[in-house]
């Protein structure tokens, strides 16, 4: 089970939509503002709502309680103030304006109307089968909706099942160049460096101050999620094991190697070296052995021929001179269905790939640069 | 006659005591534990010990560019990811800006203390406004930029890093695509892949030839082969770690009984002349 980041959320009704005179913004600045002054790493997380870690404030205020009355007094605003684990269920917990108990996120989700996810064609499809709160969404097989509603629909699922707090479209990406303008800045010039708050509750180094003053600025400059963090879980590939979150942001703030399971010997993970380029959209292939015949795995995992040649996305045959594999991928539980093989791959110019098959398609997946 | 010559014994005694204190070194076990408190401590940063070789100094000098060349998938960005490996782990700062979709398991597997390191794996064309702004803020920037560079950005850049005493790392695929070529030049020639053959195996490690010159080099041209990286997912020198434990042999010869690709000879390299 994933522990996830328990997260303090202000959420403001009034603010919510920029209105004829655009002054919600410039109130949500001085909202932004105000609990800032509070607490450190408030982050706005789009228009009238915002975000903050709730550990460090809770131990300083004693307790969650203290922290949100700290919050709502500094705040001239109306404003609603929750307490989740997890990004999604605090913006509702802020909705309701209560503290969830950590660890209960899914019963406090169950109850929800599926619309809540903002997926109308989703939520009216589920509707249609008689699915209509998250908990019975829930509670379906993670494999049958991965299976038939997709990628996005599983995140979702993750997401009602308490297992996951970021959803796509949570997050307004354009908040922080929005906010900069309501600030009368103008959004292309870096020009004031943006405050920092030096180990609120801590105490940081003044290399560490200097490296988020030049990080922040970079992110005012290409935006939040332009400046990351890796983190590395355990994972049977590449692509599981690594995540990568904003900087600053408040899963960030928990550091940057995820401890758990890393180095695990998970069967199936590909012996290291990993490859130092991960492809996050990867390049149709096509290989074929000495006859000209595509290269097929077989049901028990094997390639029935030897490798001799690749093109990437439709680009001249390269001879392959070295092969391993195919290893074949176990997925995650819920997407147990997909049947994959993964295969190393070098070719006549010395360059390695890692690539996939997949319902008869390869793709290469990663590079060993 | 005999109070003059103690005095003059004594004095110099305490003279050479007190120089030795000054150049005493922290005791081993605690060098390794120990963070600088500032982007300006010391004016070197450390590098993996396969490295070592490479720099003149033995580590990458703060204020300096280096660059590090080689075609996609010789083994550039391995090198470019491992210069970053010690100094993150010594506590210092790291940006990378432009390298796109790192794997960020290959970094750890470098070394690199990934709290430390921040990515800005997409700036378009911000690359060098966001190198210049990550400049002063961090101990090594590592940038690639997306094309043959400008004299100016480059002159710029090259500057910055000079006065905020921070270490540039440019990773490139041709040497002259950096104007200046930096005052350190890393290339990555021939590379050949072991422990995989025809459906057996697996990538094991990437015997490298990486040829060093520039400014910096004092004229010298050194080369030597490495594997970038090796079983484990670390850089290390060829005659450290063989693929089959071969035994420790010189450190540019052609790993035994593979019989390489002839790159081992004294002219390979021509880019980087």
């Amino acid at each position: 089970m994933v522990e996830l980041e328990r997260l303090v959320v202000i959420w403001c009704p009034l603010l919510q939509q920029e209105g004829p005179r655009g002054e919600e913004a410039r109130r949500f600045v001085q909202v932004v503002a105000r609990a800032g002054e509070t607490c450190p790493w408030v982050h706005p997380i789009r228009l009238g709502v915002c975000a903050l870690p709730a550990r460090g404030p809770s131990r300083f205020f004693g307790g969650e309680e203290m922290v949100v009355r700290h919050l709502v007094e500094a705040i001239d605003e109306e404003a609603h103030v929750g307490v989740a684990d997890g990004l999604f269920a605090a913006v509702l917990a802020a909705r309701s304006q209560l503290i969830v108990p950590s660890g209960e996120v899914d019963q406090f989700l169950a109850p929800w109307s599926v619309a809540v996810l903002a997926r109308p064609e989703l939520a009216v499809t589920l509707q249609r089968l008689g699915v209509t709160t998250l908990g019975q969404f829930a509670a379906l097989p993670a494999a049958h909706v991965s299976d038939r509603f997709g990628a996005d629909a599983a995140a979702c699922h993750r997401v009602a099942r308490g297992e996951s707090g970021e959803l796509a479209g949570l997050r307004d990406r354009g908040i922080d160049r929005r906010l900069r303008v309501a600030r009368g800045e103008d959004p292309d010039l870096g020009a004031e460096p943006p405050p920092y708050q030096p180990g609120f509750f801590g105490g940081a180094s003044a290399a560490e101050q200097r490296a988020a003053v030049s990080f922040a600025r970079v992110q005012e400059r290409l935006g939040v999620d332009a400046v990351l963090v890796g983190r590395l879980r355990g994972g049977r590939d590449p692509f599981e094991q690594a995540s990568w979150v904003p900087w600053g942001s408040p899963e960030a703030e928990r550091g940057g190697v995820g401890g758990s399971g890393v180095g695990a010997p998970w069967p199936g993970r590909l012996p290291p070296p990993s490859p130092t380029r991960v492809l996050e959209v990867p390049q149709r292939a096509e290989m074929l052995d000495a006859m000209g015949h595509a290269l097929v795995v077989s049901g028990r995992g094997l390639l029935d021929a030897a490798v001799d040649r690749l093109s990437i996305e439709g680009g001249p045959w390269q001879n392959v001179v070295a092969w391993a594999g195919p290893w074949p991928v176990t997925e995650r539980w819920w997407s147990v269905r997909r049947r994959r093989a993964r295969l190393q791959v070098v070719m006549s110019d010395g360059t390695a790939r890692l690539l996939c098959n997949e319902r008869a398609q390869w793709w290469v997946e990663a590079l060993y640069d | 006659m005999f109070a003059f010559d103690a005095q003059k014994g004594t004095s110099s005694g305490s003279g050479r005591s007190g120089s030795r204190s000054r150049s005493r070194e922290l005791p081993v076990g605690l060098a390794d534990r120990v963070r600088p408190t500032t982007p300006v401590a010391g004016r070197t940063l450390p590098v993996p010990a396969p490295l070592v070789p490479l720099f003149p100094d033995g580590a990458l000098r703060r204020g300096t560019t280096t660059t590090v060349v080689g075609q996609p998938g010789h083994g550039a960005t391995t090198l470019a990811l491992a210069l970053l490996a010690t100094a993150s782990q010594a506590g210092s700062w790291c940006a990378a800006v432009g390298l796109p979709d790192p794997g960020i398991a290959a970094a750890a597997e470098l070394g690199i203390d990934l709290r430390r390191v921040v990515f800005v794996p997409h700036p378009g064309r911000g690359w060098a406004e966001a190198a210049g702004d990550l400049l002063p803020g961090v101990d090594v920037v590592l940038v690639r930029p997306p094309g043959r560079v400008n004299g100016t950005v480059a002159r710029h850049l090259t500057a910055r890093a000079r006065d905020r005493q921070t270490a540039l790392v440019v990773l490139i695929e041709r040497i002259g695509e950096w104007p200046q070529g930096g005052d350190l030049a890393l290339s990555v020639g021939d590379v050949e892949w072991q422990g995989i053959g025809h459906g057996h195996g697996h990538l094991q490690g990437r015997r490298a030839e990486v040829v060093v010159s520039g400014r910096r080099s004092a004229g010298r041209v050194t080369e030597c082969t490495l594997w970038l990286p090796a079983g484990s997912g670390v850089v290390a020198g060829v005659e450290t770690v063989g693929a089959g434990a071969a035994g420790a042999t010189g450190a540019t010869t052609t790993a035994q009984g593979e019989g390489g690709p002839g790159g081992a000879g004294p002219e390979s390299g021509p880019e980087a002349a």
